[in-house]
């Protein structure tokens, strides 16, 4: 019974993972932007709709809805600069104007919206009981959400014009612009709904915990780093995979070794999947940089 | 021509800045603040320069330190050790500032710690309870209590007589404050015969306790020890609920907070803390203090906002009785008598500690109330 | 507002006339770096001064990494810790004269990059630069965990003064010029590693690696060798930190720590000697002018290096080095 109740664990704390890495491995892995200020993006996103809901004292769903289209124009902010004027110049630039918005955007969050945690409220309460385990709907709706982005998003990358122009200018920039792809349009667009998903991901994740606060993102941006590279850079159906996989792994480690060597464990997976599977578990070879 | 309209008005902000440091140097006693504003620990660091602010001003109206007013020099070090010790060196390099309150952290207090004893300036913190703090150094004090008086008061008066507890597990933070609290805890329920049925950390920052609270449900103990700030214990009490475990809860000072209440929800229900502040003591400074607090900040003070106000009243008090030098200033602190604050009494030890009298509060239909 | 290209060429004109007269501009900052302590009573400049020299030895030791071989290190900050901890551990538990104690701090630090660069030495920029972002967090966390021999999170204070015969190194002027010396001892030796036969390969990985491993280069050994040598003056800066603080705690080497060190060399211009030098002046001194303004200090910060990398993306002092970095880059 203990071991059953430690994988649910894994399983809910990996389907919240897997909500993160998506928004994460699209900017990362279809866009290939490279990005620090994934974590402090998410956080603003969400504290927007925090303030739109307690302070302004607008319907939560309401608060939510106008909070994404801000978290957009965030994307489009972003992306100005830190990556727009640095599309011909080396990739690495990209790891200093994140690393240095990112210092700049986690204090701007502290001096407009307060140094400490906020209680975020809970989009759906109750739970069912299966079997002696508890599941909570939140926890169903979570993994549903995380499906149905999936989906939709392969719905995206298929059939509409942007998103096969995402997947053209991944595999071949060069390429892309010949058949006329607009490829700062497509960035621009595909970077946006990368950090609008990571917000609406970031929602669901703090309505679970049902805490919010403005020291959370770098952590979090580490995870869904963490996980898009564990899964895979290049695929988003194993970024999904690879939150479900060490949010498992996580667990148990600390039902095995106890608490301390958790994190520990997370960066040796890392490394190991760096060096022995650069390609992640379901990703294909790709060279950056 | 509109870059030398910003060259020259950047000098003209620049002339001006320096020049009013320059004005401000009449008659006024400084005293340096080092605190985290920025970074993990903000929310603490905002705290401290609220009360100390607010004690400062009190004491202005009051026509200041020996007719002297009181000017407070805040610098942020951002939780970070290496930060403390670059505005221990400014400030003891600064003639005018006789005396320094902070840091929020242990580490960064003892990072500091050798310059200020090296120049012979007083180093105040409100908030260190490690207990290798205060004696580190002829110059450094703590006025919160340290953890070698409050972890035997938690075993011994919480666990023991109020929740008559047989075992407890204890879920603590992986820094050198939660280390400190969990240890000193744990050695006292040794020796007064309370069972630990087991112990798990986590790092700052976390948001998922269900794997170690799974583990430490496991061996069903009678009460769980949180040893966190308000955040995590909230999040804490939460999975608890979540996981319909049923357990006393209970833990070290730093849980109480107006916070805690609206984080937590229901699930903190029942939560027994102590606490050497109460903001709903009658007494008239604890009431003003309260009330000025929530003007300023917006919220509740919380025990660590408390304490930081009382370091300023009491640095005032040896600056009073010891005059502007900054030795003078450390004999005058040591030797102070019992200071009564709203924190409670303070006297220091040799060592430069103080010993707390703590109450014990529960959480009742959502409000922290004091059990007799 | 200013244009870019304004911006640039004030730069790049200002860069013109300091190449022209390298010597001389570098003896006169010599010169000013020698009286600097005496001009001056000011304790709290002159520390700032010690840190400003720190952190010029660690950008110069990241710089060799990242600017000559283009391995993205940005786990920097585990390196430094392993030098400032070997340095802690071993002066409260023995008597070493310190000269030993430094070059014990490198060659741990250098082992550890032995022990993580062989594994990732095929890995390609981005893939490194996570990679030893990970092992950053490790060591941070192991000395976290393994309190027995580090004291966990307590960090261990009282480190000792380092001792010459009878003279002890103690105040910040002492320090400042032991600093001083290091960082010339380091340049100085760096100048002639990179301008030797190891040098020259290093070049030739960084300027295309296919043309390295046709011309018989051991690509591998060379990333390595790179990375043991930046890393040991990482040591040496992790030793002289401890040293001069006196204290070591988990706190300080944090990844923000590696981040803002790979900041200087890039801000400063990454793959020259003097590049990194500017960059940790600037970016150690800017926060202190501006800590007055306390709680914006870290949007000020952030908001600088923006600034300088969208004026000039090579960073202050670099040049061409960006256009070779396109070169590979489209390899």
């Amino acid at each position: 019974m203990f071991w059953i109740r430690q994988i649910i664990n894994g399983i809910t704390q990996g389907s919240i993972y897997a909500l993160m890495a998506i928004g994460y491995s699209l900017i990362f892995g279809k866009l290939l932007l490279v990005t620090f200020a994934f974590g402090e993006m998410v956080v603003f996103g969400v504290f927007v709709s925090y303030y739109l809901y307690a302070i302004v004292g607008l319907n939560l769903f309401l608060a939510i809805i106008i909070a994404l289209p801000i978290s957009w124009g965030l994307g489009m902010l972003v992306d100005k600069i830190c990556y727009e004027k640095f599309r011909d110049e080396p990739r690495f630039l990209m790891l200093i104007t994140t690393i240095g918005f990112g210092i700049f955007l986690k204090s701007f969050t502290q001096l407009i919206f307060g140094t400490g945690y906020r209680s975020y409220p809970n989009f759906i309460e109750g739970k069912i009981i299966v079997g002696g385990v508890r599941i909570t709907y939140i926890q169903i709706f979570i993994i549903l959400t995380t499906l149905l982005l999936l989906y939709g998003l392969n719905l995206f990358f298929k059939k509409t014009k942007l998103g096969v122009g995402i997947i053209a200018l991944s595999n071949d920039l060069d390429a892309a612009k010949l058949v006329g792809i607009n490829v700062n349009k497509s960035i621009k667009f595909g970077h946006s709904l990368g950090v609008v998903l990571g917000v609406f991901g970031g929602m669901m994740m703090v309505s679970y915990y049902n805490a919010i606060g403005a020291s959370m993102g770098p952590i979090l941006g580490l995870k869904a780093f963490t996980v898009v590279v564990f899964g895979g850079i290049t695929s988003l159906p194993g970024a999904i995979i690879g939150g479900f996989t060490l949010g498992i792994l996580e667990n148990l480690s600390v039902a095995t070794f106890g608490s301390g060597y958790k994190d520990i464990v997370a960066f040796v997976i890392l490394i190991l999947i760096l060096v022995l599977r650069p390609s992640g578990l379901l990703g294909k070879k790709i060279d950056l940089f | 021509m509109k870059r030398t309209t910003l060259i020259l008005s950047f000098i003209f902000i620049l002339t001006i800045s320096l020049s009013m440091g320059v004005l401000a140097q009449t008659d006024t006693v400084k005293i340096g603040l080092s605190a985290p504003l920025t970074g993990d620990y903000a929310e603490y660091g905002e705290n401290f320069q609220y009360s100390v602010q607010i004690a400062a001003d009190e004491i202005n109206a009051e026509g200041g330190i020996r007719g002297k007013e009181v000017e407070i020099v805040v610098r942020d070090s951002q939780g970070n050790p290496a930060q403390a010790a670059a505005i221990a060196q400014e400030f003891v390099n600064n003639q005018d500032i006789v005396a320094e309150i902070g840091d929020f952290t242990s580490t960064a207090c003892l990072a500091a710690a050798p310059i200020y004893e090296s120049a012979g300036m007083v180093q105040l913190s409100p908030t260190s309870s490690h207990p290798d703090f205060a004696p580190s150094g002829e110059y450094m004090f703590g006025i919160v209590g340290t953890q070698a008086v409050e972890g035997p008061f938690n075993v011994k008066e919480l666990a023991l007589n109020y929740l008559g507890l047989d075992s407890s597990a204890v879920i603590y933070i992986n820094n050198d404050w939660g280390v400190a609290t969990m240890e000193n805890f744990v050695a006292s329920a040794e020796r007064n015969g309370l069972e630990i049925t087991g112990t798990e950390s986590f790092m700052e920052g976390e948001t998922d306790y269900s794997a170690i609270l799974t583990n430490l449900e496991r061996d069903n103990p009678d009460g769980i020890y949180i040893a966190a700030m308000y955040q995590e214990a909230s999040q804490i009490v939460r999975e608890i609920d979540r996981m319909d475990w049923d357990v006393e809860l209970f833990g070290p000072s730093s849980v109480f907070s107006m916070e805690f209440l609206k984080l937590a929800g229901e699930a903190g229900e029942g939560f027994v803390t102590n606490t050497i502040f109460y903001w709903e003591e009658d007494r008239a400074a604890v009431q003003n203090y309260v009330e000025e607090f929530e003007k300023r900040a917006g919220r509740r003070p919380n025990l660590h906002a408390a304490v930081a106000y009382d370091s300023m009243n009491i640095l005032a008090d040896a600056i009073e009785r010891g005059g502007f030098d900054r030795s003078d200033i450390r004999d005058a602190l040591a030797e102070t008598g019992e200071y009564m604050g709203v924190t409670g009494k303070i006297k220091f030890t040799d060592a430069g500690d103080v010993v707390r009298d703590y109450l014990i509060l529960k959480v009742v239909d959502n409000d922290w109330k004091v059990i007799e | 507002m200013f244009s870019n290209s304004k911006i640039s060429n004030i730069i790049g004109n200002l860069k013109g006339i300091i190449l022209e007269n390298k010597l001389k501009i570098y003896l006169i900052i010599l010169i000013l770096a020698l009286i600097f302590p005496f001009i001056t009573n000011n304790q709290y400049y002159i520390y700032i001064g010690v840190l400003t020299l720190m952190y010029m030895i660690l950008a110069s030791s990241l710089n060799i990494i990242v600017g000559y071989t283009y391995q993205y290190l940005i786990g920097f900050a585990g390196f430094f810790a392993i030098g400032a901890y070997t340095t802690a551990i071993i002066t409260t538990s023995f008597e070493v004269n310190f000269i030993f104690v430094f070059l014990i701090s490198g060659i741990i630090a250098s082992i550890f990059a032995l022990l993580i660069g062989i594994p990732t030495s095929r890995l390609g920029g981005i893939f490194f630069a996570f990679a030893t972002l990970g092992f950053g967090e490790i060591i941070r966390l192991i000395i976290i965990n393994w309190d027995t021999l580090t004291r966990g999170t307590f960090g261990i204070p009282g480190i000792p003064r380092p001792k010459l015969f009878n003279f002890i190194i103690n105040t910040n002027t002492n320090f400042y010029f032991f600093a001083l010396l290091i960082l010339l001892v380091q340049l100085f030796i760096s100048y002639r590693v990179i301008n030797s036969r190891v040098g020259r390969a290093w070049l030739s990985l960084k300027e295309n690696s296919e043309a390295a491993k046709a011309m018989g280069i051991k690509i591998a050994k060379y990333r390595v060798l790179n990375l043991m040598y930046g890393t040991f003056w990482a040591g040496i800066g992790g030793a002289f930190y401890a040293y001069f603080t006196q204290y070591v705690s988990p706190d300080t080497f944090v990844l923000d720590e590696g981040f803002r060190i790979f900041a200087m060399v890039l801000v400063g211009g990454m793959g020259t000697l003097i590049g990194p030098i500017a960059g940790s002046g600037l970016l150690t001194i800017l926060p202190e002018l501006v800590r007055e303004f306390a709680r914006y200090q870290l949007i000020i910060y952030g908001v600088a290096i923006l600034l300088i990398i969208h004026y000039r993306p090579q960073g202050l002092f670099g040049a061409k080095e960006l256009a070779q970095a396109k070169v590979k880059d489209e390899k």
